[in-house]
């Protein structure tokens, strides 16, 4: 029994930290331009192809091609701010959600015309790889570098955001436009700056999920609505509560998952049930500020 | 068109909707029949749309129309015209419901939960598999399943009410409320309008609506599963087609149910069935009905004949 306790433990943290990657960028880019990105987890999808396609073909590690994904995410995602949502700003959320819901639709097709449905995977030494703490509690290595990137990221994240000039003017867009405005930030240019920055770290997510799920150009969907799921849970605009979150809903996975019989399929449904209650519950979420006037 | 005439057109419709599909062809009605059922989908969500709610969780009253159909006929022999009765209570039960806790909710919030609950549905229907057969899917029995012909008029004539009913409440002074509701909930409050009531009665009635999509979708294939009842594509094509024809209008949803059914149609036929294509050719609608042409192929329509009417108009106030 203790092992067992020990044993969902671990691996709620594991999944926590992976959750977190899914739900990061999605909150950022919310937070700044107050967009919900529903092509996010089509992203995520494209970062892990690239990530594939680089391991396969040119033989290179997914952790190592994680920084070429990323920056190659990011600039991706910028051109798509300036191309389509930069010209909708104003517009009525609805817009927005139907924007975005089609981009990705569309990216999410384009995958299946160019790769077709098969499951793919990287298959660095690491994603078969664990240990044994004790005779019964298992580490996946492939999820522990998972958590240690996840952890890594949003450290960096959040020092980014506090020191640099940069990621200060990101936080004043986010907290007021209006404000943030007049003390002379380019509003607009700080929109497309977060959107690549949660593009990027959607790609970079993709890159790291290549070698712990099966690749498919349906992979997105599933992750978009836990990332959903956990940022509305952690509060919106809060990247600490995104964190928060996404260990929560890792937590209730793996618990209903081992203790529930028939666990691992009710579990899939734990992230919806838990999104409602918030957002009957506690609308703002753990930590969040955001009224649910968007 | 005073009342009068509007009522006889309907009536004719409908009259016609059970003369029609005798002289059908199979493949045309069964053009006509798909048609119908994106056409109650569609109206379905712009009734939503047009009071500010954006619906992605239209799969779920589709889904529940379909399985308890599935229910019914298997357990009952419930004949399919009175099958519709329990299957738009469930739809409507659910609208409510779905209003009722999402409570004051908007824009984004309203519609990442209505996403999660028709999601949190599927992920029930698959669990739960004594009762809807678990991803196996179940069949609806066979002997009571209606002819072709009849299948297609009961579509027809439900889409010609639903077109009704949503004609009507575009005339009545609820109209007005709705509309105010779209741009702010709290200014409508303030001007004497309870939008919690108007809120729970829309989403009742799109609910419905939505459901008997389900029901004709199920006894017209005769089988379903959790994926395909709960299917996601049918909350995109209930969204793309009132985008396609004009948001918050009578004709738009009818109009752009005409077009991307065409448009499916013909992908289909380019493009040989191959996964994908049809899917792309809806998100790229999206992408550029919302960039290009917001008020859809309506507001074109409308535009065009702004631009031609004021030179027509003038002699009229020189009088």
């Amino acid at each position: 029994m203790a092992s067992l306790i020990f044993q969902i433990m671990v691996d709620s943290l594991l999944l926590g930290g992976v959750y977190t990657l899914m739900a990061v960028g999605l909150s950022l880019a919310f937070g700044v331009t107050r967009i919900i990105n529903f092509a996010h987890g089509d992203v995520v999808m494209y970062g892990a192809y690239a990530a594939f396609f680089a391991f396969v073909g040119l033989n290179v590690d997914p952790l190592l091609s994680l920084v070429f994904v990323a920056v190659l995410g990011g600039i991706g995602g910028y051109l798509l701010f300036k191309l389509t949502l930069d010209r909708i700003l104003d517009a009525a959320s609805i817009n927005q959600v139907l924007l975005t819901f089609g981009l990705g639709l569309v990216l999410q097709n384009v995958a299946v015309i160019l790769w077709t449905g098969d499951e793919r995977s990287t298959t660095p030494s690491y994603a078969f790889d664990s240990w044994f703490i004790s005779d019964d509690v298992v580490v996946a290595k492939g999820r522990l570098i998972a958590f240690g990137l996840a952890i890594a990221f949003v450290v960096l994240l959040l020092a980014w955001l506090r020191w640099s000039e940069l990621g200060r003017a990101t936080r004043a867009v986010s907290q007021n436009r209006a404000a943030a405005s007049l003390m002379g930030i380019n509003v607009r240019a700080m929109y497309g700056l977060s959107f690549a920055l949660s593009t990027a770290f959607g790609t970079a997510t993709g890159a790291i999920m290549s070698f712990l799920l099966p690749i498919t150009p349906f992979m997105g969907f599933p992750i978009l609505v836990k990332a959903f799921a956990i940022i509305i849970l952690g509060g919106l605009d809060s990247i600490v509560g995104t964190v928060i979150g996404a260990f929560f809903l890792a937590t209730a996975e793996t618990t209903i998952a081992y203790v529930v019989p028939q666990g691992i399929g009710w579990a899939e449904g734990v992230a919806f049930f838990l999104l409602v209650m918030v957002l009957i519950a506690r609308p703002n979420g753990i930590l969040g500020t955001v009224g649910r006037d968007a | 068109m005073n009342s009068t005439r509007v009522w006889i057109v309907f009536a004719a419709a409908i009259i016609a909707s059970f003369v029609v599909p005798h002289f059908l062809p199979p493949g045309l009605s069964d053009w006509v029949t798909r048609l119908s059922t994106l056409m109650l989908v569609a109206i379905s969500w712009n009734m939503m749309a047009n009071a500010g709610l954006i619906s992605l969780g239209h799969s779920g009253f589709w889904g529940l129309g379909a399985y308890s159909v599935a229910l019914l006929a298997n357990a009952f022999h419930m004949p399919f015209w009175l099958s519709l009765i329990p299957a738009m209570l469930l739809g409507a039960i659910f609208g409510a419901f779905l209003a009722y806790i999402t409570g004051r909710l908007r824009g984004l919030f309203f519609a990442i939960s209505t996403l999660a609950t028709s999601e949190a549905l599927r992920v029930v229907a698959l669990m739960v598999p004594k009762l809807t057969g678990g991803a196996e899917g179940v069949f609806v029995f066979d002997q009571i399943r209606p002819d072709r012909v009849t299948m297609t008029s009961f579509a027809l004539c439900l889409a010609v009410v639903a077109v009704a009913i949503s004609y009507f409440l575009s005339r009545s002074r609820y109209q007005y409320a709705l509309r105010a509701m779209r741009d702010s909930e709290s200014a409508v409050q303030m001007l004497g309008v309870n939008p919690a009531r108007f809120r729970i009665g829309v989403t009742t009635l799109s609910g419905a609506i939505a459901a008997c999509g389900g029901v004709i979708s199920a006894w017209y294939t005769g089988y379903l599963d959790p994926g395909s009842a709960f299917d996601l594509k049918v909350t995109i094509s209930a969204q793309i087609a009132p985008l396609f024809g004009g948001l918050y209008t009578v004709t738009g949803p009818v109009i752009g149910s005409f077009a991307i059914l065409a448009l499916s149609e013909l992908t289909r036929l380019y493009f040989n069935y191959s996964g994908g294509v049809g899917l792309l050719v809806y998100g790229c609608i999206l992408v550029f009905g919302v960039l290009l042409m917001p008020s859809g192929l309506v507001g074109l329509w409308k535009r065009r004949r702004k631009r031609a009417g004021p030179v027509a108009a003038i002699p009229a106030e020189v009088k």
